[in-house]
């Protein structure tokens, strides 16, 4: 296979596995948010707040896709194509696995706020937490694509 | 700034509560305490108070939709007061009429049940009052199933009865049997028949059911005409809301916590020192006749917290309340927190682009919904941050995403330049929560747990930060090892014998995991502003791929403006929610409490009208 495709399926991953996490996640958290909602619709507001938190991975993976994608060439070998594909993996399999996570953290603590408005700072944050490593991931894609 | 507070007590006669309470209420001033003495009320208002709260949800589908960010009404402090008779007035016609909808609405769907039943027999020949037994004869309404139609009419004729197929839909056939009084259906039934027992009406079917159609016709145009009224009523003004305002202002006065006895009343709550004179005045423009005690807090004692800052800082008290509101007594974070939060932000953001939309968005949304409270806070930090955010644009080179002539550098190209900036920023954040719990040691005598918890890890992390500058490398490893050597032999002095002593230091040291973590986690702000801009420079691609016709440039226009948009508004939660969470966990754990509880005035707090301040306020 040309290093190119290689790049290009490494590209597409990313952005595809990250989107996916992020879509788990938001509907994860949404469900839990149409639930309170139902009960309290004043906490929309807040509630939109976490619901939209586990949907930056889909973003960043978004974004290393968009950075791969100006560094593929015509006829690049395959090595270059390999290492374009690693450095597509961190931020694809992270950004897969913390969405998910996230969702749940996030419906967690939407719940939370559903029995205490006033805890949703405290919510905002235990979700962040996750992100982390999304964060994590992002920046190992982006300083390992420096390297190429 | 903690505000030193007093706790009041206010001793008055019976006669005077309701001017009194109601003086407190307007100067908002004093945080009326429950204590073990004092009893709530049954207040009389209740009723009313529900009374509106079920008008507000009968009218909500007649009240015209607001406007996205609409403003809050605003009404006069005296309109607020005294509830007007001609409000209650309206407020009643709009009760009278949902209850006039109601019984028209219920009278409708027993109508149309009514044809719905009837509906089938439409075409019975005899009238409905002759059904049923005669002197000889039954005639006999049901239904049969139309499958077993066949079997049904032999059993009907050897029975030796009468039946007529009124009418059939798809599954079913509506039958007239005439039988023999008192003869047995049982074989009937067998073959699914089911008897049918009509309400009891007189008259041919087809005319009653016309009667019906026309009452129903009629009452529908009854209805639209009171729904129409109704609208009118609905749409003019806010008179529903202004009465729940107003009877859950005078619910809240009535249940005020307060002791009594026969002839006297004692109101006992927080009130700041500086607001004293307030309060006062405003007790003594209820009452002549009344004692005022004040004492300082007891030790012990759940105390609440009343923030005093500056115009600037004070916009970024919430973000520090939604974590842990400061404890009186304690130490009032905002001051240093705030620059930091304002300043990452800016990094968070980065772009000269997004921080002047900031400052468009954040100025309407003030003009069209004039917010009051959190969201004005959160709405003012975000004007606040909007100059970082154009700083650091400008530093780092970032407009809408396009990178040019960054004075610094570009992050985009220059990654590893921009995380050892982050991690700078980092460092500096941290050793700022570092020194506030120094002075705080040193304030409170302790300045050896200065030395020992602060300071050794200050030079920790100062000496490995040395030690990849070539030229001051030994002297990095020495600050370094200098600062393990204080963490190793002091962090378990707290422990009694030598073995948990050493175990401690060893344990502590470990705690440089969770210093590295911390600072790599300011990491994220180049990925912030990373994401920002690369989306933002993505939106300009997409933009720039369809220009060419002139109506591929409508259309970029359209990408241009949505594809911003949504890119502010992601950054900017984004900004939001991380920038809270470098402030609680990588900066408020090196020396912040909290644990406080908020000074929340007894005062007018209606939610869905403005009250008109008189003397401006923000």
């Amino acid at each position: 296979m040309s290093g190119t495709a290689i790049a290009i399926i490494g590209a597409g991953l990313c952005a595809a596995l990250a989107g996916c996490g992020s879509a788990v996640g938001v509907m994860t958290a949404g469900k839990a948010n149409a639930g309170v909602t139902s009960e309290k619709p004043d906490l929309f507001g807040k509630l939109l707040v976490l619901q939209a938190l586990p949907g930056t991975q889909g973003i960043y993976g978004f974004l290393i896709a968009i950075l791969i994608l100006a560094k593929i060439t015509v006829g690049m070998d395959a090595s270059q194509g390999w290492s374009l594909f690693g450095a597509a993996m961190p931020m694809a399999i992270a950004g897969l696995v913390s969405g998910i996570a996230q969702g749940k953290t996030a419906a967690a603590a939407i719940h939370m706020t559903g029995k205490q408005p006033d805890a949703s700072g405290k919510g905002i944050t235990m979700t962040a937490m996750v992100e982390t490593y999304a964060i994590l991931a992002l920046l190992t894609s982006i300083l390992l694509l420096t390297k190429i | 700034m903690i505000a030193s507070i007093k706790y009041m007590s206010i001793l008055c006669m019976k006669e005077d509560r309701d001017r009194l309470v109601a003086s407190l209420q307007k100067c908002g001033e004093v945080m009326v305490e429950d204590t073990d003495e004092s009893v709530r009320n049954a207040a009389s208002s209740a009723d009313m108070l529900r009374r509106m709260e079920k008008l507000r949800e009968g009218i909500k589908p007649f009240v015209p939709k607001k406007p996205l960010f609409a403003e809050i009404p605003q009404v006069e402090e005296h309109e607020f007061e005294t509830v007007s008779e001609s409000d209650l007035q309206k407020a009643s016609e709009m009760e009278r009429l949902l209850a006039d909808i109601a019984i028209k609405k219920a009278a409708d769907a027993a109508d149309n049940e009514l044809i719905r039943q009837l509906k089938p027999w439409a075409n019975l020949n005899i009238p409905l009052e002759e059904l049923g037994d005669s002197e000889y004869a039954s005639f006999i309404l049901g239904t049969v199933p139309l499958k077993r139609l066949e079997g049904f009419k032999n059993a009907v004729i050897s029975g030796v009865m009468g039946m007529d197929i009124i009418s059939d839909d798809e599954k079913t056939a509506y039958i007239l049997l005439s039988v023999i009084k008192n003869e047995s259906l049982a074989e009937l039934a067998e073959y699914g028949f089911e008897r049918i027992t009509l309400p009891p009406l007189k008259g041919n079917v087809r005319d009653t059911i016309a009667d019906l159609e026309v009452r129903t016709e009629k009452s529908n145009k009854e209805m639209a005409a009171v729904r129409e009224k109704l609208a009118v009523l609905a749409a003019e003004g806010n008179t529903a809301d202004l009465l729940y305002e107003q009877y859950r202002a005078d619910y809240e006065r009535e249940t005020v916590p307060a002791a009594e006895t026969n002839e006297t009343v004692l109101i006992e709550g927080w009130v700041p020192e500086d607001r004293i004179e307030i309060a006062e005045k405003a007790i003594r423009q209820a009452t002549e006749v009344c004692d005022i005690i004040y004492r300082d807090p007891l030790p012990g004692e759940s105390v609440p917290t009343s923030l005093r800052s500056g115009k600037a800082v004070s916009q970024f008290e919430s973000i520090t309340n939604m974590f842990s509101v400061p404890s009186y007594g304690g130490t009032d974070p905002n001051k240093v927190m705030a620059p930091w939060y304002w300043i990452i932000f800016g990094l968070m953001m980065c772009d000269v682009g997004y921080g002047a939309l900031m400052i468009v968005f954040g100025v309407l949304l003030k003009k069209l919904m004039k917010p009051k409270g959190t969201i004005n806070q959160i709405i003012n930090v975000i004007l606040l941050s909007s100059v970082t955010s154009i700083i650091a644009g400008v530093l780092f080179g970032s407009y809408f995403g396009e990178v040019w002539n960054p004075i610094l550098f570009s992050p985009l190209k220059e990654t590893t330049k921009m995380l050892i900036f982050t991690m700078l920023i980092g460092v500096a954040h941290i050793f700022t929560g570092l020194i506030v719990k120094i002075i705080e040691n040193i304030r409170a005598g302790k300045v050896f747990d200065a030395v020992f918890d602060q300071i050794s890890w200050m030079l920790i992390i100062a000496g490995f930060g040395l030690i990849f500058i070539p030229a001051v490398k030994t002297i990095g490893m020495i600050i370094a090892v200098i600062g393990g050597i204080i963490v190793l032999f002091t962090a378990g002095r707290a422990k009694k014998n030598i073995f948990g002593k050493a175990v401690g230091g060893l344990v502590a040291l470990y705690g440089i995991s969770g210093y590295f973590s911390d600072i790599l986690s300011y990491s994220r702000i180049l990925a912030l502003g990373l994401a920002t801009g690369v989306v933002g420079m993505v939106m300009n691609m997409l933009a720039g791929m369809v220009q060419g016709p002139w109506w591929g440039y409508m259309i970029s226009i359209v990408i241009y403006v949505v594809g911003h948009i949504f890119n502010l508004a992601l950054g900017l939660l984004s900004a939001y929610v991380h920038d809270c969470r470098l402030q609680y966990i990588e900066f408020y754990s090196k020396f912040y409490e909290g644990n406080g509880r908020l000074f929340k005035a007894f005062s007018l707090e209606p939610k869905l009208i403005n009250i008109k301040q008189q003397n401006g306020g923000n």
